[in-house]
């Protein structure tokens, strides 16, 4: 149990800049999760932690001790890679003790390190299985073993579920928050799924171009994001967004008035954009549209609408009637707007 | 249906002459080692008489040219080994610093390795007899045994480096942050993982040194330290040959090789194609 913290760090790969001076302080126990677009440093900045980069400018500690110049082993850190990265020429069980065995742990240690994690991950009846033996599931709980057996200070998942289907992806993320919350190891974890993202996070820290866009509780970013970049990577469907020009404490924007949402910073005639998430919106008196998709989801179903000739994403609860070519009116639920200015991006 | 005639009969086209092509020659030296002394020339395809007797008369050194048979196999097998696993050694050390450590310089070795057989062998072999003489080497079975590694060891980095290269660079990292040391990673990880390619390299470098006449003629002259092959060359010394001897010799010399080969066939295929192309 640890708490790790990020100082100003920098990376470079040779000319070219990755991170630029990214602090996070990642408190003891908590679950962060490092999420953006492939090429946005996450990786990078999980790898730095871990000891496999160099770490350009800035200092990385580990409860409380700079480890820039420690190695990955001296961390006392654990690591799930995407690709699993098991050892193909040992067994489960010599998979996941190999770490207290390059300590020279005794046998009945590691035997029973071993068992203890085969449990707990219901490893136990593949523990003389070869890698190649296990299906897709099982060598990532694997090597999810292979780190708890170290009691780390640290885990690092580096996107442990990219290569799953989609239907083991959801099990494994509710068994690794599950494990978690059960080990209470802090932990950190990269991915560029905004929904593993959302769902498993204490924190989340959403990168983009190697800074932090923003740093929040999952709902914070849904809520509040902090600006254009966060409002629409944050949330499914994403949230629609356009161009307009505040007026008459109004937005005027595709041809239609929209209602302000309260608080806003936003002067008159300032350019902005308009965000609505697609689950805004009444139908009603408001804003005149036009249907052009409907997509049934059962639970839910989603409309794609056009207003003054740009589409727009509408979810709505349940069944809907509509059909492609209908005119439905629309009304915007002001209090879930977002305003952001229109050059920076930023939040009014 | 036609079209598959036709193309399985192309392929009978190639094939056919190229297993007489191979066959004939073995055939050839299986006839004359079967064969009497009188009956050896008389362009039969089957002896009147086949005996085994020649093979007995290699076994009990029983020729002029044969006193040292036993001797002379026991060092050709004594110097393809030794080649051999030097070899290995040399190469997979090179491959794994050059591949995983990513020591500085690894590109110029590389280059460097490619670059030696660009010089024929026997454009070096007068500054390889040289270098020998000067260390004191000549005649001894040290000799060929550092000359086929030199030749061996260049191609041999080449493909283990390009083999350790496919190994997936995450098990490095895991095992690093696993707390291995660099020699752990080598002996725990690396090698058991190179098994195929190292079988392969082996037995490439010990059949070249196996098979090797010029380095072997040249550096080793005494009768006791000479290996087999250039026993056999010995024959040819004479007017009146004893084909039907040397051949005998040659069928027994020709075994080990094919027998190694059949052996580890299933890693030479994958293991030598596995480097031959840079991916």
């Amino acid at each position: 149990m640890a708490t790790v913290v990020f100082d100003s760090i920098f990376k470079s790969f040779g000319s070219t800049k990755v991170l630029h001076g990214i602090s996070l302080d990642i408190a003891d126990g908590e679950f962060m999760v490092l999420v953006g677009p492939s090429g946005c440093g996450k990786s990078t900045l999980l790898r730095m932690l871990a000891g496999l980069e160099d770490i350009t400018g800035g200092e990385i500690a580990i409860d409380g001790r700079v480890v820039n110049d420690l190695d990955s082993k001296d961390r006392d850190i654990a690591m799930v890679f995407q690709s699993y990265a098991l050892y193909p020429h040992l067994t489960v069980a010599d998979n996941m003790g190999f770490s207290l065995r390059l300590r020279n742990d005794s046998k009945a240690r590691i035997e029973d390190r071993v068992a203890h994690a085969a449990r707990i991950l219901n490893l136990q009846s593949y523990l003389h299985r070869y890698p190649r033996e296990l299906s897709g599931g099982q060598r990532q709980r694997v090597a999810m073993g292979r780190a708890i057996v170290r009691d780390p200070k640290v885990f690092l998942f580096d996107e442990p579920l990219s290569n799953l289907d989609a239907k083991l992806r959801v099990a494994m993320r509710a068994e690794i928050k599950a494990l978690h919350q059960r080990l209470k190891t802090t932990t950190v974890y990269v991915t560029h799924d905004q929904v593993e993202a959302m769902t498993m996070a204490d924190r989340i820290a959403v990168m983009n171009d190697g800074r932090i866009e923003q740093l929040g509780r999952p709902l914070e970013l849904y809520d509040q994001p902090a600006n254009l970049f966060v409002a629409q990577f944050i949330g499914s469907p994403a949230m629609n967004v356009f161009d307009g020009v505040y007026k008459n404490n109004s937005i005027e924007a595709l041809g239609a008035r929209w209602p302000v949402p309260p608080g806003t910073s936003a002067r008159e005639g300032q350019s902005v954009k308009y965000g609505i998430r697609p689950v805004h919106f009444d139908f009603g008196s408001g804003i005149d549209s036009e249907v052009v998709v409907v997509e049934p989801m059962g639970a839910e179903t989603e409309l794609v609408v056009k207003i003054g000739g740009q589409s727009l994403t509408i979810a709505t609860h349940g069944r809907s009637s509509a059909a492609p070519g209908d005119r439905i009116s629309l009304a915007p639920n002001a209090k879930h707007a977002h305003l952001f200015d229109a050059t920076s991006g930023l939040r009014l | 249906m036609n079209r598959r005639l036709l193309s399985e009969a192309k392929l009978w086209l190639v094939a056919i002459p190229v297993l007489l092509w191979t066959l004939i020659p073995i055939y050839h030296i299986f006839l004359f080692s079967i064969s009497t002394k009188d009956s050896a020339f008389s362009g039969r395809l089957w002896p009147d008489h086949p005996t085994l007797r020649n093979f007995g008369t290699v076994f009990k050194q029983e020729h002029f040219y044969l006193h040292h048979f036993w001797n002379q196999i026991w060092n050709s097998l004594w110097i393809a080994v030794a080649a051999g696993a030097i070899t290995l050694a040399i190469a997979t050390c090179a491959a794994f610093a050059i591949s995983r450590l990513k020591v500085r310089g690894g590109r110029t070795v590389m280059n460097a390795a490619l670059f030696t057989y660009f010089i024929p062998a026997a454009f070096l072999a007068v500054p390889m007899y040289k270098a020998m003489g000067t260390y004191g080497l000549l005649n001894s079975r040290w000799s060929l045994v550092l000359a086929m590694v030199t030749i061996a060891a260049p191609y041999a980095i080449w493909v283990l480096k390009q083999a350790s290269d496919k190994l997936p660079w995450e098990l490095d990292e895991a095992a690093r942050i696993d707390g291995a040391t660099p020699m752990q990673l080598f002996r725990l990880v690396y090698l058991p993982l190179m098994v195929p390619s190292l079988v392969a390299i082996f037995t490439y470098a010990l059949l070249l040194t196996w098979n090797e006449y010029l380095y072997a003629f040249l550096l080793l002259s005494h009768e006791n330290t000479i290996p087999l092959a250039v026993g056999l060359g010995h024959f040819l010394a004479s007017d009146d040959s004893p084909w039907e001897i040397l051949m005998a010799t040659a069928l027994i010399y020709g075994l080990p090789p094919a027998a190694i080969y059949y052996a580890f066939r299933r890693y030479m295929v994958g293991g030598l194609t596995s480097g031959a192309v840079k991916a």
